[in-house]
């Protein structure tokens, strides 16, 4: 009987396909907890904001920026009406930008993160729309949310001689990227994000995650009299955006021995997930007293399970779309919010304006973004427009019209 | 060469159908099944409360149309990387057209299957006509689809979803969530369809050997085409129901639907080489990952255990389907050895 070899080999390499195949979707899985993938906001690695060193660029006032910084946190931890807490140390100080004045009007080139979302929409929105009022030529690169992308346009965007690079990064591969724009002795400003070597940025205009973090903590805490099961939502794991705010946050609470974090998940800022989550967290721990969250995408799940299950809703942290604040008027649900505004971009690019004109400017700018509970949900909401409209929105309603954001 | 008797092929076949056969095939991932229930009732009791298991029943749902789905292109030695993409087109495009109105809603509904047939059929074009391979294929569709989205929406997809589809989505029925009914009634018809028809012997004859499946006169082009429209459709069927689970468009949703579906039919055993599993094989993968998906949860074991546990049940399971193919097929071939050596030869070559 002559015995063929080919079935074997068929299945070998069925074996070996499988097992390969099997492989990669195991390692994507994992790598889902560790990618950059789009959100609300960039995904940035970096280290903590209080340990940023200064930028290379002579650099003075320090005190001036750390007052700025302090009066920021006070301003915020009043508006919930939380006590006041010494901010983390800053290495804030202003930088002399003469050596990069130049004559207007400028060319200013941006590597976006991409309109992958309403936030990131109504950002980039707000970016052409400061450009346009400043006279600026945007040399503009979507990244559409890919890290790697970005990497790649940089280079691209150097080749134009752009008088400055803006970066919404999305990943710290874009650091070799700005060391050879810094070579070139072009400015560089950084939004929405933060990178761990600060030596070839000029400025970094971001949303304190620190600050997020803990004032809506420090919020709960009062809220529930100190004392209570609490559960912690975050977005993607992995992503500083997620984790910084996430430590921040559980740092306070580590100073209310009454208060238990029954439990952290990531929802990936999905809201479809973060219901499927809540629905679980209702299963196990009914008795949760509030919800420390990142984001209102998170929140609107939790809405939508607890609803579901009527069940009460407890108070909620996040950020600020009109979604949101929608929803909490129509269940009338407490909660504190924390803009991560879409307008950080484009305050950045007035910032690469300064820089450009040789106005000294800060080395990091916390950004002031609206701080607000239910108290205030009136003031903010916008029942006309969209649920996708990130509020308060400093873009005109004639761009908003142009969104379709409203009408 | 020697040539297998008709009665010798008549025996494999009867193998291949035998209680035995079918037990073997189910058993990695009943076995996984039976692993994490036991686990949860050691570790998370409260996984059997009547609330969490009607979790489990909502994302056995969910996961399960769309793996079903999913099994099609696998059957015939394909994937489809695009279902994420046309799950979130199918939202995009109830919350625009309708603009959150019912009476728009059945338009929208039509329109959304008339772009996932779109997209399904392109992708059968790129890999009949174009031999293109179905991953490459698929993920250019997939990436296709997703950029066509954000130039129409520019990130921002205003409406909302009609409020009607809100029981189809989050509604339940005599207690169980309704997704899991569609799920159970999908899986009835496919699996009499692709086991009891001759549409199904002609899937199963496509992916286990195309060339010859050709020649027999099968329409290898048609077969492949409907499996892949097959697919989009169950991804659009997804969108739907997903869209009333939360009532809002949920953008972040498209990443994960791609790995679940395929993860679920891997674990069930239905294979990337064609011709091997079924639906109903895959549905028993949709139980372990859902289960699995709730147990983690209620684990807290935190994010990085949850992934690691994740992926190695996933590589586990491709493993044992594996060790279970080989040993399958070592197991038909001393069979056919056996009858073929008790038997005289008919015809053929002499021996030399």
């Amino acid at each position: 009987m002559v015995r063929s070899r080919i079935p074997r080999v068929r299945h070998m390499r069925a074996l070996r396909a499988s097992v390969l195949m099997g492989a990669l979707v195991s390692v994507a899985l994992l790598g889902s907890g560790w990618s950059s993938a789009p959100s609300t906001r960039t995904a940035s690695p970096s280290d903590v904001v209080s340990k940023i060193a200064p930028a290379s660029a002579p650099c003075s006032n320090a005190s001036k920026g750390a007052g700025q910084v302090a009066a920021l946190w006070k301003r915020d931890e009043q508006a919930l009406g939380v006590p006041v807490l010494k901010p983390p140390a800053s290495s804030v100080c202003y930088v002399d930008t003469s050596s990069y004045k130049k004559r207007g009007p400028y060319t200013i080139a941006f590597a976006s993160q991409g309109p992958t979302n309403a936030w990131a929409s109504e950002s980039d929105a707000y970016v052409r729309y400061v450009a346009k009022q400043n006279h600026v030529k945007l040399l503009y690169a979507s990244a559409n949310g890919s890290g790697a992308t970005q990497v790649g346009e940089i280079p691209s965007l150097l080749a134009q001689n752009p008088q400055l690079l803006m970066v919404q990064p999305l990943s710290s591969g874009v650091e070799p990227g700005l060391h050879r724009a810094a070579l070139r002795h072009i400015p560089v400003v950084v939004c929405t994000g933060l990178l761990t070597d600060t030596n070839d940025i000029t400025a970094t205009v971001n949303r304190s995650y620190a600050l997020d973090g803990t004032i809506m903590a420090q919020w709960v805490a009062k809220k529930i009299g100190g004392k209570g099961q609490v559960a912690m939502l975050s977005g993607i794991a992995g992503v500083p955006t997620a984790e910084y705010t996430y430590q921040a946050g559980l740092a306070v609470f580590k100073h209310f021995p009454g208060i238990k974090i029954v439990t952290h998940q990531y929802t990936n800022w999905s809201p479809s997930q973060a219901k499927t989550v809540a629905a679980s967290m209702l299963v196990e721990y009914p008795n949760i007293k509030a919800i420390w969250s990142d984001s209102a995408s998170n929140d609107e799940g939790v809405i939508a399970a607890y609803t579901a299950a009527h069940k009460a809703i407890p108070p909620l942290t996040g950020d600020s779309p009109n979604l949101l604040l929608k929803l909490a008027k129509q269940y009338h649900v407490q909660f504190a919010v924390s803009a991560y505004p879409p307008e950080q971009c484009g305050e950045a690019l007035a910032v690469a304006v300064k820089i450009l004109e040789g106005k000294s400017v800060p080395n990091q700018i916390p950004v002031n973004s609206a701080v607000y509970t239910n108290k205030q949900l009136a003031k903010y909401y916008r029942p006309s427009c969209s649920v996708n409209l990130y509020v308060p929105s400093l873009l005109p309603l004639s761009i908003l019209r142009q969104l379709k954001l409203c009408p | 060469m020697i040539q297998p008797s008709r009665d010798s092929g008549a025996a494999a076949a009867a193998i291949s159908r035998s209680p035995r056969s079918a037990i073997l095939r189910v058993s990695a991932s009943l076995g996984g099944l039976a692993l994490v229930l036991i686990a949860a009732a050691i570790f998370t009791p409260l996984f059997y409360s009547y609330a969490n298991l009607v979790l489990v029943a909502q994302s056995v749902g969910v996961i399960g149309i769309v793996t079903i789905g999913q099994t099609f292109p696998l059957l015939v030695g394909g994937i489809d990387l695009s279902v994420g993409a046309v799950s979130g087109l199918t939202m995009v495009v109830i919350a625009v057209v309708s603009g959150g109105s019912n009476d728009h809603l059945l338009v929208a509904i039509l329109i959304a299957l008339a772009l996932g047939i779109g997209v399904g059929l392109a992708n059968a074009v790129l890999v009949t006509r174009r031999n293109t391979p179905p991953f490459v294929a698929t993920f250019a569709t997939f990436i296709l689809v997703e950029g066509a989205l954000l130039a129409w929406t520019q990130g921002t997809p205003s409406g909302e979803i009609p409020g009607a589809l809100s029981p189809w989505g989050a509604g339940t029925l005599v207690g169980i969530p309704v997704p899991l009914f569609v799920f159970l009634a999908l899986l009835a018809v496919c699996a009499v369809g692709l086991g009891r028809t001759t549409y199904g012997r002609r899937v199963y004859a496509t992916g286990s050997n195309p060339i010859a499946a050709r020649m027999t006169g099968i329409p290898v082009r048609v077969v492949i085409t409907s499996t892949y429209v097959i697919c989009a459709m169950c991804a659009v069927i997804v969108g739907i129901l997903n869209s009333g689970y939360i009532g809002y468009v949920d953008n972040q949703l498209v990443n994960t639907i791609n790995l679940n579906c395929i993860a679920a039919a891997l674990i069930g055993g239905t294979t990337f080489i064609g011709g091997e599993g079924g639906v109903v094989q895959s549905a028993l993968g949709v139980l372990v990952l859902a289960a699995l998906l709730s147990f983690m949860l209620l684990l807290n074991t935190g994010i990085a255990g949850q992934l690691i546990l994740e992926g190695g049940i996933i590589l586990a399971a491709v493993w044992l389907q594996s060790s279970r193919q080989l040993g399958f097929d070592s197991l038909r071939r001393m069979r056919q050895c056996l009858v073929s050596a008790r038997r005289p030869l008919s015809g053929g070559t002499p021996r030399p």
